[in-house]
């Protein structure tokens, strides 16, 4: 089903694309201007894609699924690039406002076909956690087992009064508990604290007493978990993330274009 | 400083009876004929005495001369008994425009627009508080609403020309087993000329049946009996069968039932202790009730009636789910007609299983043989068989595209009880929440359903309501406040008449029916007068019913993760899953 919308889609895309090419080289053969009617037809695309924020603030209106919208929104988008190419005449501008708006039409670009990517391909690596987590939820489920591992740990410092397993918790556990992931893990999940964590407490329960043992293989499920907890919030951070930025560049690339069309007029001459 | 608390009475079961010109006189008539005369009514407690479910749970319709009483398809939580007149069972269906179903109107654009913008900022708003005394004086609107524009059969003769029908007379019972399985109306009904009945709303019917094993055993032989040559005409093999053929095999047909009728009670606890290792789970097919097992000479044909069973096939030391089977689906087919071809026993290639509540029909080898074969042609004995055939090993159709884990996974946790089940594709869903938010908007800013559920691999069941097959969830409600939609099926409450008591969110298998706390228009939480407690209202997925883009969820999934699927259809499951 995926493939064959794929090919429609492309098809279509690549057909309307193909007829914009053809009118403006006739235009420029003919002398012709092209600039106004390829301004008219990114800003009208560009108008359309961030039609489709509205579109989800009012889901209760019978205009079509997101999903259809969304695929409008990326071969739409995806067809931009030629059109900012004919545009511009495949120069990247250098006066002020317009070098403002190229920069701003690009990032959103950019944004978007990153986004893109990335919503293709993060759903799965989170699909092969073995828990499911609600964002949301994500801090309550990391203060809780915050607080068992601590738990577990005194519970078994005063049943057998031995301190080794207390002691390396304190030392080495309890900030992975306690504390959230810095940027760096943020921008660029790794399992690389939870393999040294892991290996730390391989290497200390030969020295455990035998109770001491249980609550280790406990807090080996334990690191395992938040580690999970710490991936699912990195990466559905990420899925946010990326939308607030892409969603935050359309406005002024909304702004700054309308602005521009208005001076090309203003100092071009040839309204329409 | 706003108000935080509101007082307000409790709803109470019968604050809205089913009919409000039930006088004492009537319930005194109705006393003296049958049933209800031979009923005890010492049998019943004091706090829900005879009298009292007769006036309340009951009321007496008036029809004119083909006044539709109930129709083919339509869901309904009533019985009737025939007090005078008759009435007409039409058994052949009849033209939608006949029995004058209308398409249903959706809101428009504008509408849709402004509904959004008119939710409240605060959870649970509800924009009347409807007191006990207001419930009980709206009672005559309410019923006039229940009791709805009558719709009647114009030019009878010729509506009813060629189809086959059955009159009841005064003292007969009709409709018990729509009520009692919560299942679609499986004939039409009119009135034969002036006719008065009595219908009873299915609580009060179940009440009745409680404390009356006459009544009780008399229900059910009707129950038995009334949709029996109704399920033997859909079966294929048997459509083209003569009239006296069928009427032979419908004599010689074994109502057999398997499972507990309330199975959810057992579910939770079963499937907790189930859900473990493999080899726990084989204890739990091998404790499933045995319908035909694998090996053993083929002795008839099993029709499913109601409810599911498991189709299993031995592997190794356990049992692999090959499909399921639900509703008119027949098993063991391919098997009866080996039988008759070669005249020796085949054995049966597969167990059957029956899975919570099953209700079958067994048509014995001889009566096949006898009343069957012989009046059916050999082309559509090979078309049943090929249709039929899906679980046939050797069969690579669309079923069989469906992984055995994820049959298993559906079977194990009884998700194929669901008619419209939430599936989330997690290898697409980028847990954007675009569908809470819908569901949110559609809902008063409220959220009917979880984005969490049971997970097999990639695919998750969230804990959305799934409008299922048999949804237990109405077996207890106290006041008939969660029900069918008469025409489409979807499961609905009716807030006004939830008392709060949660026996709804307790039998839901699921956990997908939530108990939340209501607040008035200007945001307090309401409190009982009596206990001083928040008042309690039932909530669960609508479906959207009253949106013209279907659930909302749905539309609002940007990447096509989420869908509101039947799982009792396997093609259906089979082909997103593949997609």
């Amino acid at each position: 089903m995926f493939i064959r919308r794929r090919l429609y889609s492309v098809g279509l895309t690549l057909a309307v694309l193909a007829l914009l090419v053809y009118w403006t080289y006739y235009q420029k053969s003919a002398l012709g201007r092209v600039s106004f009617g390829t301004g008219y037809v990114l800003l009208a695309a560009i108008f359309f894609l961030a039609l489709y924020n509205i579109h989800k603030k009012l889901p209760t209106l019978p205009w079509g699924s997101s999903s259809d919208w969304l695929q409008a929104h990326i071969y739409v988008a995806l067809g931009t690039a030629l059109v900012f190419g004919l545009h511009v005449d495949w120069r990247f501008p250098t006066g002020i406002l317009d070098l403002t708006l190229a920069t701003l039409y690009s990032a959103t670009f950019l944004s978007g076909i990153v986004g893109l990517v990335w919503s293709r391909t993060i759903p799965a690596r989170l699909a092969r956690v073995s828990e499911e987590v609600i964002y949301e939820r994500i801090p309550m489920l990391r203060s809780q087992l915050c607080d068992r591992a601590q738990e577990a740990v005194l519970e078994t410092v005063r049943s057998s009064g031995s301190t080794t397993l207390g002691e390396f918790y304190s030392r080495r556990m309890h900030g992975f508990f306690e504390r959230t992931r810095g940027l760096g893990y943020f921008l660029r999940p790794n399992n690389r604290l939870r393999r040294r964590l892991l290996a730390e407490l391989t290497e200390v329960s030969r020295y455990l007493s035998p109770p001491e043992q249980v609550t280790c293989e406990q807090l080996f499920a334990m690191v395992r978990r938040r580690d999970d907890l710490d991936f699912h919030a990195a990466m559905q951070w990420r899925l946010k993330a990326w939308l607030f930025l892409h969603i935050g560049l359309t406005y002024p690339l909304l702004a700054v274009a309308c602005l521009h069309g208005l001076l090309a007029h203003w100092f071009g001459g040839g309204l329409l | 400083m706003p108000q935080t608390e509101i007082i307000a009475n409790r709803p109470q079961r019968w604050d809205v009876p089913f009919g409000d010109a039930m006088r004492d006189s009537d319930v005194d008539q109705l006393l003296q004929i049958e049933p209800f005369r031979s009923i005890d009514p010492e049998r019943f407690p004091s706090a829900l005495p005879l009298r009292a479910i007769l006036k309340n749970d009951t009321r007496v319709n008036h029809y004119q001369d083909g006044g539709i009483i109930v129709r083919e398809g339509d869901y309904g939580s009533s019985a009737f008994l025939v007090v005078q007149g008759k009435a007409r069972v039409v058994l052949a269906g009849l033209d939608e425009e006949v029995l004058g179903r209308q398409p249903e109107s959706k809101p428009g654009f504008l509408k849709s627009m402004f509904r959004q913008w008119r939710n409240p900022r605060l959870p649970e708003v509800r924009s009347h508080v409807a007191s006990r005394s207001e419930l009980i004086g709206n009672d005559s609107q309410q019923v006039a609403d229940l009791a709805q524009t009558r719709v009647f059969l114009q030019d009878i003769p010729r509506v009813l020309e060629n189809t086959r029908s059955v009159v009841l007379h005064p003292g007969e019972i009709f409709g018990e087993l729509a009520a009692l399985t919560r299942s679609p109306r499986t004939a039409t009904v009119l009135a034969d000329g002036e006719t008065v009945l009595l219908e009873i709303r299915w609580q009060g019917l179940r009440d009745l049946m409680r404390r009356t094993d006459a009544l009780r055993r008399h229900i059910e032989r009707l129950y038995r009996e009334n949709s029996l040559r109704v399920h033997l005409r859909e079966t294929p093999l048997l459509s083209h069968l003569p009239a006296e053929h069928l009427e032979a095999v419908a004599e010689a047909t074994l109502f057999e039932t398997y499972g507990d009728f309330q199975w959810h009670e057992t579910f939770h606890s079963s499937s907790s202790s189930h859900s473990g290792s493999s080899g726990k789970a084989t204890d739990a097919v091998v404790a499933e009730p045995l319908i035909a097992e694998e090996g053993s000479p083929c002795e008839g044909l099993v029709l499913v009636r109601s409810g599911f069973a498991r189709l299993s096939h031995g592997f190794g030391h356990g049992h692999r789910t090959v499909a399921y089977l639900g509703k008119g689906q027949v098993f063991g087919l391919a098997e009866v007609i080996g039988t008759s071809t070669k005249n020796e026993p085949v054995p049966m290639s597969h167990s059957l299983r029956g899975l919570g509540y099953v209700d079958v029909l067994r048509i014995p080898q001889a009566v096949l043989e006898k009343h069957v074969f012989p009046n059916v042609s050999q082309q559509l004995l090979d078309e049943v068989a090929a249709e039929h055939a899906f679980f046939r090993p050797e069969h690579h159709g669309s079923q069989a595209q469906v992984e055995t884990p994820l049959l298993e996974f559906l079977v194990e946790q009884r998700f194929i009880n669901g008619q419209q089940a939430m599936l989330v594709d997690l290898d697409r869903c980028t847990r954007c929440d675009d569908c809470i938010r819908a569901c949110a908007a559609t809902h008063d800013n409220n959220p009917r359903f979880i984005r969490h559920g049971f997970r097999h691999g990639s695919l998750m069941v969230a804990h959305a309501c799934m409008h299922c097959v048999d949804p237990v969830c109405m077996i207890g409600c106290p006041t008939g406040a969660i029900g069918r939609d008469r025409t489409t099926g979807v499961v609905q409450i009716n807030d006004p008449t939830c008392i709060g008591c949660s026996t709804c969110a307790e039998s839901c298998p699921y956990d997908n029916i939530r108990m939340v706390e209501i607040r008035d228009s200007s945001g307090a939480i309401v409190i009982d007068d009596s206990t001083k407690q928040p008042i309690h209202k039932a909530t669960k997925c609508d479906l959207c019913t009253d949106l013209p883009t279907g659930p909302a969820c749905q539309s609002a999934c940007p990447h096509d993760a989420l869908v509101r699927m039947d799982l009792g259809n396997l093609g259906e499951l089979s082909e997103w899953v593949n997609r």
